[in-house]
């Protein structure tokens, strides 16, 4: 199998996956650079390559070659999120015009990048999630449609943000006002920060909700997330092949948990001993779930939020390149070589196949019973028993 | 930031009533916790709620409560009337918690109250009353002869609950923890807010004293240092505020404190100097200069927060 990575290559996704290829024994990957995708130095490649496709993220010219633009961003300022999307999309397009395997489909990572298409494909296929308003294009007609649903806690995101990038947690009360977010008000633009702040005057609100308009919103009803102590956590949870197989816990003073806010890791086995097996069961068969509705991606990296009380979860994002989690690893694998295990087992093809069949995504996700049986045996390799792997898989999984 | 519910409370675990749940023969001690799941819903879910409990649930089981989220806690008080109403059934009720909410579920400075001296009057034997948040908490005046436990825990405590928690009488009142907060979420209790408490005369059991996160933690150190009841004290908790050294200089100059077994003053801006200075001058007491903290500047304007807020 002949892998290539389009990617950014300074970038660390793209050594950690190289990395992982390597020690399988496979040979070293081609890199793609988005760069010379977008300029047209290089071309798609071809019918006989395997291609992962990685982040655009992190890298000045690639993100002003997806823009289109003359000039690139300021450092971190939110700009022209809808023409990266739209120039991500034309990219992906562009990779696949050479014939290749691919180990993200392009319609898929149309629809992960998309926040509103995400959420309605969940939603339609029953995987719980936040009920969302419809489309928002400004601040009184957000304040219109939160009165509307009765709603006075919302998530504000940008469309096509990633990593909590334009993310307001917005409050309205009688008399007060609250946002909370990583963007930086500067008197000639927006800029996304490292650091969370708060507004609670409305004109600003205001002026952040319409300037964020244009470029597309989807707005979901806030739902309250559990503590552990004096944090608010939640889960990344990286799905590969259909199995939930990484976990994080990011573990916040504030609503916004994405680690790079200066959040923590918290305690996996804390979490999971307050959720109780049940509630963990069923959090973690939601992921096998969100997983069935993308049977083209290799990985999503879903983000699962516990409600107050543990009973209930909700899925906030799924992510299409989510899987960047240095140093966790599970039968002594990361996110990288579990996805390279996954090739070469053949566990990702079988999956791909069932996971995609139509009569198999009815509801966009293999049947229950198919699933409980991937699950008993996904627990059986987190104790360990790496024997006779792909035979397990086989009976286990080939639905 | 308060961000994880109870898990126990009074001593005992806190289950989540659910109507219809089952429930043992011979209940072991629990502190039940009242909370409906839609966080927006109408008052009436709530009441609903508390008449299945009061229906379902032995009265002389519900020795401890605690209560979550009722309903619109941003805009809606929490209904103490419900609770009042049950008294003639829970006379065995000694542990109350009137809105357990985290961060998540509403910010303290949001959360929504009413006058709870109706709490302290029908329920006489009551020994730990925990309230949290400050918006339109209101209480007058009472002489209370159960009450070991008063903690009121806000973002910003009006003085006029300040004054009446000091006007009052309780004779058998061990601990007092009150959170001042910000003016800016309606805290605007003084230190003449607090006179009366500050003689002790009302309180001759106290032993447990926090006046704490107080953004003029300063002022409050100022008068606690020359305040008597300090004399009655094993430990005085003034952390989580907006100490600096003015307020570190108060403690030093002021009344004795080598009595007391602990000195809570973690989450502080007091210089290292001016700590170390506090801690030196208390060998016999356990100090905490913990959690020190640094001044935001944005703009040109310097910021200092208290540990809880919003």
């Amino acid at each position: 199998m002949q892998l290539t990575v389009v990617g950014n290559p300074e970038n660390r996704r793209v050594t950690l996956f190289t990395d992982a290829v390597r020690a399988s024994g496979l040979p070293t990957p081609t890199i793609l650079a988005w760069a010379d995708l977008l300029t047209g130095a290089a071309g798609p490649p071809g019918p006989d390559a395997t291609v992962r496709i990685d982040s655009p993220g992190e890298n000045p010219l690639v993100d002003r070659l997806l823009r289109r633009a003359a000039t690139p961003a300021r450092h971190g300022e939110l700009l022209g999120l809808s023409d990266t999307y739209a120039g991500l999309v034309d990219g992906v397009a562009r990779v696949a015009d050479g014939g290749a395997d691919l180990l993200n489909d392009p319609t898929e990572v149309a629809v992960l990048c998309d926040k509103r298409r995400c959420h309605a494909r969940l939603a339609a296929a029953g995987v719980p999630v936040p009920p969302a308003l419809g489309p928002i294009h400004g601040y009184d007609q957000l304040r219109a449609a939160m009165d509307q649903a009765r709603w006075r806690r919302v998530f504000v995101k940008p469309a096509h943000g990633s990593s909590a990038a334009g993310v307001i947690a917005l409050t309205v009360g009688p008399h007060r006002i609250q946002a909370v977010t990583p963007i930086e008000v500067a008197p000639d633009g927006l800029f996304n920060s490292l650091r969370v702040r708060r507004y609670d005057d409305e004109a600003t609100v205001a002026a952040l909700v319409d300037r964020l308009a244009p470029e597309g919103l989807h707005v979901e009803r806030w739902l309250p997330k559990v503590g552990l102590a004096d944090r608010v956590v939640d889960l990344r949870v990286v799905v590969v092949a259909g199995r939930p197989t990484h976990v994080v816990v990011r573990a916040a003073r504030g609503p916004l948990t994405n680690l790079h806010l200066g959040n923590a890791r918290g305690d996996l086995a804390e979490l999971r001993a307050a959720a109780g097996p049940t509630a963990w069961a069923a959090a973690m068969q939601t992921c096998e779930q969100v997983a069935g509705c993308f049977p083209g991606s290799l990985h999503v990296g879903v983000d699962l939020m516990f409600l107050v009380g543990w009973r209930r979860h909700a899925v906030a994002e799924v992510n299409a390149f989510g899987d960047l989690l240095p140093g966790v690893r599970t039968d002594g694998r990361d996110t990288y070589a579990e996805q390279v295990h996954a090739l070469t087992t053949g566990r990702w093809s079988r999956w791909r196949t069932a996971a995609g069949r139509p009569e198999a995504a009815g509801d966009g996700c293999r049947p229950e019973a198919a699933g409980d049986v991937c699950r008993a045996k996904a627990a059986g390799d987190l104790g360990g028993r790496t024997g006779s792997t792909s035979e397990r898989e086989v009976a286990g999984c080939a639905v | 930031m308060i961000s994880s519910h109870l898990t126990s409370f009074a001593g005992a675990p806190v289950v989540p009533f659910d109507p219809g749940m089952a429930l043992p023969e011979e209940l072991p001690p629990v502190a039940w916790r009242l909370e409906i799941e839609d966080f927006d819903a109408e008052p009436e879910v709530f009441a609903d709620l508390v008449a299945a409990f009061r229906h379902e649930v032995p009265a002389e089981s519900v020795r401890a409560l605690v209560i979550g989220e009722w309903g619109a806690a941003y805009e809606s008080a929490l209904p103490v009337g419900l609770l009042v109403e049950a008294a003639t059934e829970w006379t065995d009720l000694r542990h109350l918690f009137l809105a357990d909410l985290i961060g998540e579920q509403c910010e303290i400075s949001w959360i929504t109250h009413d006058d709870i001296t109706g709490i302290l009057r029908a329920y006489p034997q009551l020994e730990t009353l925990w309230v949290r948040g400050g918006n339109e908490l209101r209480m007058e005046p009472v002489r209370h002869e159960g009450l070991r436990e008063l903690v009121i825990q806000t973002g910003g405590l009006p003085g006029h609950v300040s004054r009446a928690v000091a006007a009052s009488d309780l004779p058998h009142l061990h601990r007092l923890d009150l959170w001042l907060g910000q003016s800016d979420y309606g805290g605007d209790t003084t230190p003449a807010d607090l006179a009366d408490l500050l003689a002790g005369d009302r309180v001759p059991a106290l032993r447990h004293l926090a006046i704490c996160n107080a953004e003029n933690a300063d002022d409050i150190a100022r008068v606690v240092a020359d305040a008597p009841v300090v004399a009655q004290l094993e430990t005085l908790d003034l952390s989580k505020g907006v100490l600096t050294d003015t307020g570190g200089e108060a403690l030093l100059a002021g009344r004795p404190l080598t009595h007391l077994s602990r000195l809570d003053l973690s989450h502080h801006f007091l210089s290292e100097e001016c700590a170390a200075r506090v801690v030196a001058a208390l060998p016999t007491v356990e100090v905490d200069v913990t959690d020190p903290q640094e001044v935001h500047v944005y703009g040109d304007r310097q910021y200092r927060f208290t540990a809880v807020g919003e």
